[in-house]
């Protein structure tokens, strides 16, 4: 299938080195100490968080640092064909890890010791890059909540499709097979937070970031 | 859940009796309600409804399949809620099970009608493509985002909202099987059906606290509440369905005239709802 | 409503509800057609209630309303979970579950999660959770044979298993649901009725209060027509309440004799 057009236009119209367009919004959800909303083209994520408050689970508890902690979840409506998967299976799971810990890596956490901040992520739209949306909206949500944090992270993905490096894949080059990758830097510090390659793909050179 | 202290609960309780609440709102007055559709590309119909702090998305997705042996001229319709742990960190994990199920149930209760399909808002014959053998099943998520009390009540109006923004493609069935055979379907990407609306039920949660009820609770004034009725009510006026929540039993005379007292709110809100939704159409098709 | 003698009839096998022709006589308005068990609109079943049916547990009771068969057992109060927090008020935890031969299809799932969620719903206001902190209580009630009704049923049985069990309530706790099926109203209502009504009302109350502790509505009802239903319900709750009662009072004169 071609996914890039001899004129150098991808399926939905965009140049390869193009980006969706980009919305967000802030204070999206009255009860949370920071939220915001994020989208990228048609993909459109929610993040929340709660904290820093008290450790919830006192085992939990670290004496030096805030406990940082995320969950991830999916709308039913948010994919193309209507899911019902209980919630937290196994890529669930995973994506509140990464967003986890790339988060934890730029919070300053020595400064809220015995602290727990949740981080709760929401898709309402998946349409591709939903792992980059999350990880920009959750650092949108965290400094709405006003937490220390080194620099922001920003998140995109690309891919390498028709041999062409393709920038912000979405849902349909997303599943074409080829290879990609998702990169989160934190761009004052311009270092890299998060790398992450499908084991199934060979990596040839997309490194080409916002 | 809600930790108020003391002096909060008598603020809360006081005003209420007062008919001055918190908010500056009276008894029987609703927050603000915000509408909007179409918000779900993805699905046949999407809306999202805002009352103060409390924001839910529904969206209605319509699927191809097969009628009950039992009702084979009528499509089938399920509704599932769901909290979204970004509206309280209780709803981490397994922790929102509870409340969506109870949610689930009052919606189907109030919006699906009785089993012979008296009553339903939404007109199952209507889902019928070829009789006992295809039919529409629509499947109406609901999904809280942010909660601030009276989520039943929000939930109602953003399905009822969503589903006269749903277009159910018009299927045109190709050539009649004989028998058991599936007859082969060509379903427009083009025509879409409309929904009537007009018969879909709002529904009016009367909380009850201290000796007074009020309409639209926040979270705060829920906390305060001894139980609550959830009536759904469309536009002639009938009753379509009743929940009660809340532990505390209340007198049989005291139900009837939270009855009627819905009944009247219902006028209302029926009214303001309808003009929202019809504004928030016209505003996704410009 | 017929005493506590048991349900003399024998139990015939009741005919799956899609086998069977609606009545043509609803649609006249005729007041003669007759129940499919011969029963007025407004007679219920005769109602037979048995306490201590099992026994390990703290307190457990029988109840046979025609071919509606359930048992309930109450166990606690026990001590909580530790995972939970610390309450002052007791906990009551409820779960209902059918048998697989309870229905005329073997293992047609009913939603149990919504039964037992309404049974604690009907529950929780009768019970004084401040006379044991810190504890739960718990209540499963098992669907013999599903003969219409069951929830009503199933909350009945559990008050009375609950009592049984010595836990404090404020009041026993009765349920009756009527089913509206084109101008009648027809009380407890057996599985066939329910799968042909417009509309059904379920009750719960507690009967020498007087107070609802539980109500919910389906279908399409105006308000006189709810006011009849609800009196309707009312009136036949107070009876069953005192069947329950003599049933209570039976087993305790027994216990005393022996």
């Amino acid at each position: 299938m071609e996914y890039v057009s001899p004129e150098g236009l991808r399926i939905d119209g965009r140049r390869p080195m193009e980006m969706r367009k980009l919305q967000a919004e802030i204070g999206v959800v009255a009860k949370a100490d920071g939220s915001a909303v994020f989208e990228m083209g048609n993909t459109k994520v929610i993040a929340a968080v709660y904290g820093p408050r008290e450790v919830q689970n006192r085992s939990q508890q670290l004496n030096d640092q805030a406990l940082v902690r995320c969950e991830y979840s999916m709308a039913n409506f948010s994919t193309g064909d209507r899911m019902r998967k209980p919630k937290g299976d196994r890529r669930s799971t995973e994506i509140s890890l990464v967003i986890r810990q790339t988060m934890e890596a730029c919070i300053l956490t020595q400064l809220m010791p015995r602290s727990q901040i949740d981080i709760y992520v929401q898709v309402l739209q998946a349409d591709g890059g939903t792992r980059s949306a999350c990880i920009n909206a959750a650092t949108l949500a965290l400094a709405d909540a006003g937490i220390p944090m080194r620099d922001f992270v920003t998140s995109c993905s690309a891919g390498y499709l028709n041999s062409t490096p393709l920038l912000d894949l979405n849902y349909v080059e997303d599943s074409a097979g080829g290879p990609d990758v998702t990169i989160g830097i934190l761009p004052k510090l311009d270092k890299v937070t998060l790398l992450q390659v499908p084991s199934d793909r060979i990596i040839c050179q997309a490194f080409f970031m916002s | 859940m809600n930790g108020l202290s003391l002096g909060e609960k008598l603020f809360v309780q006081g005003g209420i009796a007062q008919d001055l609440r918190s908010d500056g709102r009276k008894r029987l007055t609703y927050r603000p309600i915000y509408v909007e559709t179409g918000v779900i590309p993805q699905a046949n119909g999407s809306a999202r409804v805002r009352m103060g702090g409390t924001d839910v998305i529904a969206s209605v997705k319509a699927e191809i399949g097969r009628p009950s042996p039992l009702q084979p001229n009528k499509g089938k319709v399920s509704i599932y809620v769901d909290c979204s742990p970004t509206a309280a960190p209780v709803f981490e994990g397994r922790g929102a099970e509870e409340l969506s199920t109870e949610l689930s149930v009052a919606l189907q209760r109030c919006l699906l009608g009785g089993k012979s399909g008296a009553g339903a808002g939404i007109d199952l014959s209507s889902l019928i493509v070829v009789e006992g053998k295809v039919c529409w099943d629509l499947y109406i998520d609901g999904l809280v985002v942010s909660s601030d009390g009276n989520l039943l009540d929000a939930l109602g109006a953003a399905i009822k909202a969503a589903l006269s923004n749903t277009g159910i493609p018009r299927v045109h069935v190709a050539a009649e099987a004989s028998g058991e055979d599936q007859p082969e379907l060509d379903i427009s990407d083009e025509e879409f059906l409309q929904f009537d609306t007009s018969e879909v039920p709002v529904i009016v949660t009367l909380t009850k606290v201290g000796r007074h009820y009020i309409v639209d609770a926040t979270l705060d004034e829920e906390s305060e509440m001894s139980s609550a009725l959830s009536v759904s009510i469309n536009r002639k006026g009938l009753i379509c369905g009743l929940t009660k929540r809340g532990g505390a039993g209340l007198d049989p005379s005291v139900v009837l005239d939270m009855i009627s007292v819905a009944k009247h709110v219902s006028e209302q809100l029926t009214d303001r709802l309808d003009s929202e939704i019809s504004a928030a159409e016209a505003v996704e098709e410009e | 409503m017929a005493g506590g003698a048991s349900a003399t009839a024998p139990s015939t096998y009741s005919p799956s509800p899609n086998q069977k022709k609606k009545p043509p006589l609803f649609k006249d308005g005729d007041l003669d057609w007759v129940r499919p068990d011969g029963r007025e609109f407004h007679q219920c079943r005769p109602a037979f209630f048995r306490t201590g049916a099992v026994n390990a547990a703290a307190g457990s009771a029988y109840a046979e309303f025609g071919n509606t068969k359930v048992i309930v057992s109450v166990f606690g109060p026990r001590e909580s979970k530790k995972a939970m927090m610390y309450s002052d008020m007791g906990r009551l935890n409820c779960n209902v579950s059918y048998t697989t031969f309870a229905t005329a299809v073997r293992g047609q799932v009913l939603d149990q999660k919504e039964s037992s969620s309404m049974l604690h719903k009907a529950l929780e206001g009768a019970i004084r959770l401040e006379t044991f902190p810190k504890t739960t209580v718990d209540v499963f009630a098992l669907v013999l044979e599903s003969g219409g009704s069951d929830l009503p049923v199933v909350i009945s049985c559990a008050s009375l298993a609950l009592a049984d069990a010595g836990i404090m309530l404020y009041d026993l706790v009765t349920a009756v649901s009527v089913s509206c099926l084109g101008p009648n109203l027809v009380i407890d209502p057996i599985s066939e009725e329910e799968s042909y009504q417009d509309g059904s009302l379920m009750i719960t109350c507690m009967p020498s209060r007087y107070e609802v502790t539980q109500l919910t509505i389906t279908g399409e009802w105006s308000s006189a027509r709810i006011n009849e239903a609800m009196q309707l319900c009312l009136d036949a709750c107070s009876k069953l309440g005192k069947v329950m009662r003599s049933c209570l009072k039976e087993a305790a004169s027994a216990s005393e004799e022996s």
